[in-house]
């Protein structure tokens, strides 16, 4: 069995940060690995434990700088991992969901999973829409927001139990081959182990073009463009009454009162 | 000259530091408080593999360089001295010796469980009235049978109450002044005549214990004897080069966690209509102590690289520990400065690194015995 893993390599701001041009100021970043993949990783990787033979490969989309969270997937026990890019996409000037995806799908193709495992959204963009556009792609059944994932290889089903709005819980059996975007809290992520670290060194990480995986440039095109970027007014405003209940409840029914919010 | 570290050293620096942040920090003060060392901590360090960082892979250890057994204490002590001193005693003192000197039968037996992190090593040379003159050694191993009895007592004793095995330099030949000194393997649990009579309260470090330990008549077999009789001394020697190496890291670290903490106080703490750190007189503090962690820093990691290069590192090894010993103790103190009144208080950081840093200054060698060290290799 095979478990693909897609990953990315998000940057995480600062709490104080500058915007320079369309982006925030490269100072300001640092570089992780999706939160929410993180979680996809753990996953195929206790499954890979749990039963015979299963392989987990992870598929990013990103410049080399991305390696170094690549390998970290790979210390925690993923065996080989993908990584497509080339001038094309680091030239492309927006990278929109059905883009990621078709590039995805290409893998997919290549690879030829049982399962795909992607995180529900990634932390930067928060599209949280390239594991189900994916799987519409590759023609996969799939379950978005899984927050728990019973799997019987065997049978070639997936019980899973997906997290919906309002805190309902949906239980729903998918069968393989199978897209499943994995929602945060799912299991508890490990750290990498020292060992795993160094082994992850010599694992494979296959670059891939888009010439290599059968694509050309105009997947890259896109109807969206980025116009700009800026950081929202704050409008918050909180008034605090300090004393005692008696005293601060009539003050707080007065300004309810002048705001409009209750009458009389 | 490549500052870079190597890929895998700055992963398992990142890793090392996660775990940390998690796990270590939120309880770095209430051990402390509480005088307790924190097995289930050393529990998730074994099972991270850090226990046994730079011992070789055939004997448990993970097989990597002293850089990034410097890497793995630098991070330890950036939030826990305490951590950091039972963690570097461990491998430098308690797991390395085995390695370098010890029988294939010895390494397998006494090694790999410190290693593999089964258990905690130490090491046992200072006595009441022998520290850094270990001349005056009063400890004894007289052969009896197929063995030897030791007698005597150590003092100072890194993590001799919670140790698996104690390596301890006891005199075979008194007439033979250092070259009367030997090495002996003991097994706390199982050999009699053995106890822990102090677990010292001290000025800081108290998650780590240091002891006063007692051999009353305690026989161990002559397979316990390390290398061979009279070569105690010479692996002391050898030994403290590597153990140096780690203090000045544990120290690196030290200072860095009392940096940070001041850095971010220093940022958020407004007097005068704006943040301290905006005027001079901190801003400064907070430069130079950035300037003093860079340069021990480096120091440290040079000592690391050329002892891993299998060049002589005596000087290296001691510039580094003395230079960073220093400025830990003076980078903590200045933290505390910038802190004021919090500064002074348990609820923040800095005066544990304080408290901690001043032991860098006197374990594993004093500064006043670096100077020694540096003026001979100085052929002074």
């Amino acid at each position: 069995m095979k478990i693909l893993v897609t990953v990315k390599e998000v940057a995480e701001v600062e709490d104080e940060f500058e915007i320079s041009g369309d982006d925030i100021a490269e100072q300001y970043l640092e570089y992780d690995l999706n939160e929410w993949d993180d979680y996809a990783v753990e996953e195929a990787v206790q499954i890979s434990e749990e039963a015979e033979d299963v392989e987990v490969v992870t598929a990013t989309i990103g410049p080399e700088r991305a390696e170094e969270t690549i390998r970290m997937a790979l210390a925690k026990g993923a065996d080989r991992a993908v990584r497509v890019w080339d001038d094309d996409i680091e030239s492309a000037s927006y990278l929109d969901v059905e883009a990621k995806a078709e590039l995805l799908a290409a893998v997919v193709e290549e690879e030829d999973p049982d399962l795909v495992l992607t995180g529900v959204q990634a932390g930067d963009e928060s599209n949280g829409a390239t594991g189900v556009t994916l799987a519409e792609k590759i023609g996969f059944e799939w379950a978005a927001v899984v927050n728990q994932l019973d799997l019987d290889i065997e049978g070639g089903v997936a019980n899973v139990h997906r997290e919906l709005e309002g805190g309902v819980e949906e239980l729903t059996e998918v069968e393989s081959p199978a897209v499943l975007t994995i929602q945060s809290g799912i299991n508890e992520p490990r750290y990498a182990s020292l060992r795993g670290i160094r082994q992850a060194q010599s694992k494979p990480l296959d670059v891939q073009t888009l010439d290599d995986i059968g694509l050309d440039a105009d997947v890259l095109e896109s109807p969206l463009a980025q116009t700009d970027l800026y950081e929202p007014e704050s409008e918050g405003d909180a008034t605090v009454w300090n004393g005692d209940a008696e005293e601060t409840a009539g003050q707080l029914a007065e300004f309810l009162r002048d705001k409009g919010v209750v009458e009389g | 000259m490549d500052f870079d570290l190597p890929d895998e050293h700055r992963m398992i620096r990142e890793t090392v530091r996660d775990f940390c942040a998690e796990e270590i920090e939120p309880i770095a003060q209430d051990i402390e408080d509480e005088h307790r060392f924190p097995a289930e901590v050393f529990d998730e360090l074994a099972d991270l593999d850090v226990m046994g960082v730079p011992v070789a892979e055939e004997y448990g250890g993970l097989g990597g360089d002293y850089l990034m057994y410097a890497l793995v204490a630098e991070e330890l002590g950036r939030v826990s001295g305490s951590i950091g001193l039972s963690f570097v005693a461990h491998t430098s003192l308690g797991a390395k010796p085995i390695e370098a000197f010890g029988s294939e039968e010895q390494k397998e037996r006494w090694l790999r469980p410190l290693a593999e992190g089964d258990g905690l090593g130490a090491w046992a040379l200072t006595e009441p009235g022998s520290g850094s003159d270990a001349s005056n050694m009063q400890t004894t191993a007289q052969r009896e049978g197929d063995g030897y009895v030791l007698d005597g007592t150590k003092q100072f004793i890194t993590n001799a109450s919670v140790a698996e095995s104690i390596l301890v330099k006891a005199v075979t030949d008194p007439e033979a002044g250092y070259d009367g000194i030997s090495t002996f393997v003991v097994d706390p649990a199982a050999d009699d005549g053995f106890s822990v009579s102090t677990v010292w309260d001290k000025m800081g470090l108290n998650a780590s214990p240091t002891c006063e330990i007692q051999f009353e008549d305690c026989w161990v077999p002559e397979e316990r004897l390390l290398g061979g009789e009279g070569e105690g001394w010479t692996q002391t020697m050898k030994t403290l080069d590597g153990g140096r190496i780690s203090i000045a890291a544990l120290s690196v670290g030290l200072a860095q966690g009392a940096f940070d903490a001041a850095r971010e106080y220093a940022r958020e703490r407004e007097q005068f209509g704006h943040a301290i750190s905006k005027f001079d007189a901190i801003r400064d503090k907070l430069v130079s102590m950035d300037r003093k962690i860079e340069r021990a820093r480096l120091l440290t990691q040079k000592a690391a690289t050329t002892y891993d290069a299998g060049g002589d590192a005596t000087r290296l090894s001691s510039l580094a520990k003395l230079d960073a010993s220093e400025i830990s103790r003076e980078v903590a103190e200045d933290a505390v400065q910038v802190l004021g009144g919090y500064g002074y208080t348990e609820d923040f950081s800095p005066q544990r690194f304080y408290r901690d840093a001043k032991l860098m200054e006197i374990g594993e060698g004093t500064s006043e015995i670096q100077h020694a060290i540096l003026g001979d290799e100085l052929g002074l």
